[in-house]
C-alpha cells in the first residue's frame, strides 16, 4: 500500500470503484485455471523449505483481482471464468486505466471531489479470469442471510459523504482502525493487500499490510484456544494436505467484521468457521481459497478463490493507521461544528 | 580464602576437569552450546514466544517504587521498584534532552504513546509486559509484538533502506556468529523507552543483539545513538524468557477499543 493513514479516502474510492463496476465493465484480473507463469509452470517443481514444508514464503498481493464483484453478475449465470475475448476487453480497459492514472492534475473546471486521485490506487497487472470472487456454489452468488442475520447492524463503512457521526462507534472497524478481519486483510480492495508469509520450523506467519496484523499460525495440531479467548483475527490452526497449506480459524468475537470491502457489510458471528487453502501454482503465483461456514451467518457454506501474485518491487509499508487517524478526528469534530452551527441559526430564528 | 595446599591441588585439579569436560566452549560456561535449538543450516533458531520480566517498560533506569497517577486505580497503578537496563544506570542525555525527558514524565498520561496504544518502537516492544512471536526463516525473521499487533520483519538478505520513516522502523539484520544483529533505522522519533518519558528522535540508530544462552534464553542487549539528544552511544542489556506454558501461544490486544474515550471522548455526541 502507498498512502498510510487515508482510510476514509479509501472508502470513497472502494465506492467509487463500486459504482464503476455497477456501471459498466471492470478492471479484472484472473485466477487463471493455468499459472500466471504458464510457461515455467511445465518445469516448475514446489520448492521446500530446509525443514522439508513447501516454501509459500515472499510477499503476495490479491491486486489482480481489484475490481472483481464478490457476486457474480446474472448475465454470467454459472460461468466463472472470463472468455478470451472477454479477457482481451479487460486487458484493453486496464491499459487505458493506467494511462488514466498518468494524469496528475485536475483538468480546469473540472469538479473536485473528496475522493484522492485515480494514481493512488493499487491496479491489476493482468485481467483477473474470473466473474466473481465466490467461486462456489457454481452460481457464483452469495447465500442467503439468515433471518437474525439481517437484523444486525451494520456500521458507516466508506463511501458516504455524510456520515451520521454521533460517536466512534458508528464507524467500521477498519474506518477506527482496529481491523478487517480475516477475509477482509486479504480480499482485493483498492490497496494495502500485502501479505507477507514467513516460515519457520512449526509456524507459517502472514504478516498483513493491513492492519498491521500477523497470523501466527501453529502447525503442531494444538486444539484451539479455549472458546473463552475471542479476538477479531480469530484463532488459526494450520496443516499440510500435500503441497497445499490448510488453515482453520475460529474462535471470533463476532458481530464486527463482515465480508464486504475492508471487511465491511453485515458483520458475521461467533460461530464462523474459515477453512483457507494456499496452493502455490508457479514462482509467482498462490492459488488461495476460503470457505466461509457461518451458519448464524448464512444459509449454507461457500467458498472464495482468487490468485495472489508476486510482483517485482511490491512490498509492505507499515499502515501506521490508528496512529494517525485524522480522519475519526474530523468526522467526530466536523459534526459537532455542524450541531453547533445548525443550533445557532434556530437560537437566531426565534 | 585460604586453602591448605592439598585443597589447593584439588580445587586446581576440578578446575582442569572443567576444561578437559567442556573443550570447546572454551570458556567456564556452565550450559554447553547443543542446548541452542538450531536451524538446519546450524543457525541458531530464536522461534517461539519470547517475554521480558522486570520493570523496564516503567523505567528503564534504577527505580523506586512510586504511586500511580490515578490513586483510584489504588496499588494496581503503582509502579514496582526495579533494577534498571541501562549499562551505567544513566541515559547520556544532553542538558536540553534531560530538561525534556522531565516535562514528558510530568505530562506521561497525555504523551506515553503506549497510553494511546500507539506501536511502541524498538526497543521498547521487546520489554514490555506482553509477549511477542518470533517466526525464523531460513532467511527473514519476523517479529509479532502482541501490545497493539505491531511488528516488524528483519530483513536478512542485502541491506534495505526504508522508504519512510515508522514507528516499528527498518529492521536490517545479520549474523556474528551466533549472535543475531539487528540494524534499525527509519525510526519515526516518536517513541518512548518506557512509561517514565525516556525518548529517542527520528536520527534514532540502534543495533540490538541477540543471543541464546541456553534453549530458553536470549541475552538481548541493544546499542542506542543519536548526536541530537545524547552525548555518547550507550547500551541496554535484559534477558528474555521462552514463555513455556502448555500450549502457549500469542493473544490478541488490539487496544484501539480501549483509548478512543480517552482520544475523542469530548467529541462525542452529548
Amino acid at each position: 500500500m502507498k498512502y498510510p493513514c487515508l482510510v476514509p479516502v479509501a472508502a470513497v474510492v472502494a465506492g467509487v470503484a463500486m459504482f464503476a463496476l455497477a456501471a459498466g465493465p471492470v478492471l479484472g484480473q484472473s485466477a487463471p485455471p493455468k499459472s500466471k507463469a504458464s510457461p515455467a509452470a511445465k518445469t516448475w517443481t514446489q520448492p521446500k523449505t530446509p525443514w522439508g514444508d513447501p516454501d509459500l514464503q515472499g510477499t503476495w498481493t490479491s491486486d489482480d483481482c481489484i475490481g472483481t464483484p464478490m457476486n457474480r453478475p446474472a448475465n454470467f449465470g454459472d460461468r466463472l471464468y472470463y472468455t478470451e475475448q472477454e479477457l482481451a476487453d479487460r486487458q484493453d480497459r486496464l491499459k487505458t486505466q493506467l494511462q488514466t492514472d498518468l494524469v496528475e492534475t485536475v483538468a480546469s473546471g473540472q469538479r473536485v471531489g473528496t475522493g484522492p486521485p485515480a494514481h493512488w490506487a493499487e491496479r491489476a497487472r493482468r485481467p483477473c479470469r474470473q466473474t466473481s470472487l465466490v467461486i462456489d456454489p457454481p452460481n457464483g452468488k452469495t447465500p442467503d442471510l439468515t433471518a437474525e442475520a439481517k437484523t444486525r447492524r451494520i456500521p458507516e463503512g466508506a463511501g458516504n459523504n455524510n456520515p451520521k457521526a454521533d460517536s466512534w462507534e458508528d464507524f467500521s472497524y477498519y474506518i477506527r482502525c482496529i481491523s478487517r478481519g480475516v477475509p477482509g486483510s486479504i480480499f482485493p480492495v483498492i490497496y494495502g493487500n500485502g501479505q507477507q508469509i514467513v516460515q519457520a520450523p512449526g509456524f507459517v506467519t502472514i504478516m498483513q499490510e493491513m492492519v498491521h496484523e500477523a497470523r501466527v499460525i501453529p502447525l503442531d495440531g494444538r486444539p484451539h484456544a479455549s472458546p473463552n479467548i475471542r479476538s477479531y483475527m480469530g484463532d488459526p490452526r494450520g496443516r499440510w494436505e500435500g503441497n497445499t497449506l490448510v488453515v482453520e480459524t475460529t474462535n471470533f468475537l463476532g458481530n464486527r467484521n463482515g465480508l464486504v470491502g475492508n471487511g465491511g457489510g453485515t458483520p458475521f458471528s461467533d460461530a464462523m468457521k474459515f477453512t483457507e487453502r494456499f496452493t502455490r501454482l508457479g514462482p509467482d503465483e498462490i492459488a488461495y481459497k476460503i470457505t466461509i461456514d457461518d451458519p448464524k451467518t448464512y444459509a449454507s457454506p461457500f467458498t472464495v478463490g482468487f490468485p495472489l501474485t508476486q510482483e517485482p518491487g511490491y512490498q509492505n509499508f507499515e499502515y501506521a493507521c490508528h496512529e494517525g487517524n485524522y480522519a475519526m478526528f474530523d468526522s467526530l469534530s466536523g459534526a459537532r461544528a455542524q450541531e453547533k452551527r445548525a443550533a445557532e441559526a434556530a437560537a437566531k430564528k426565534k | 580464602m585460604h586453602y591448605p595446599g592439598r585443597a589447593r591441588i584439588l580445587l586446581f585439579a576440578a578446575f582442569a576437569v572443567l576444561f578437559v569436560v567442556t573443550p570447546s566452549n572454551g570458556q567456564t560456561k556452565a550450559r554447553p552450546t547443543s542446548q541452542v535449538p538450531r536451524m538446519p543450516d546450524g543457525k541458531p533458531n530464536f522461534t517461539g514466544l519470547w517475554q521480558a520480566m522486570g520493570t523496564a517498560n516503567w523505567d528503564i533506569r534504577d527505580h523506586s517504587s512510586q504511586p500511580g497517577p490515578f490513586f483510584q486505580l489504588g496499588a494496581i497503578g503503582a509502579m514496582p521498584a526495579g533494577q534498571g537496563i541501562v549499562e551505567g544506570g544513566e541515559i547520556p542525555y544532553t542538558p536540553a534532552a534531560s530538561a525534556q525527558q522531565k516535562e514528558n514524565f510530568k505530562n506521561r498520561m497525555k504523551l506515553d504513546p503506549e497510553v494511546k496504544c500507539y506501536m511502541p518502537g524498538i526497543p521498547r516492544a521487546n520489554y514490555m509486559p506482553f509477549p511477542f512471536q518470533i517466526t525464523q526463516s531460513q532467511r527473514d525473521i519476523a517479529f509479532a509484538y502482541e501490545f497493539a499487533t505491531s511488528n516488524r520483519v528483519v530483513n536478512m538478505g542485502k541491506f534495505k533502506a526504508g522508504p519512510v520513516d515508522t514507528w516499528m522502523g527498518t529492521s536490517n539484520g545479520h549474523w556474528e556468529g551466533d549472535t543475531l544483529v539487528v540494524d534499525v533505522t527509519g525510526l519515526n522519533g516518536n517513541s518512548w523507552f518506557d512509561r517514565s518519558g525516556n525518548f529517542q528522535t527520528d536520527t534514532t540508530h540502534i543495533v540490538e543483539r541477540f543471543t541464546l544462552s541456553d534453549a530458553d534464553h536470549i541475552n538481548y542487549e541493544a546499542t542506542i545513538e543519536d548526536k541530537e539528544i545524547y552525548t555518547r552511544p550507550w547500551k541496554i542489556s535484559t534477558v528474555l524468557y521462552r514463555r513455556k506454558e502448555k500450549n502457549v501461544q500469542l493473544n490478541e490486544f488490539k487496544c484501539v477499543e480501549y483509548v478512543e474515550e480517552l482520544i475523542y471522548g469530548d467529541l462525542k455526541k452529548k
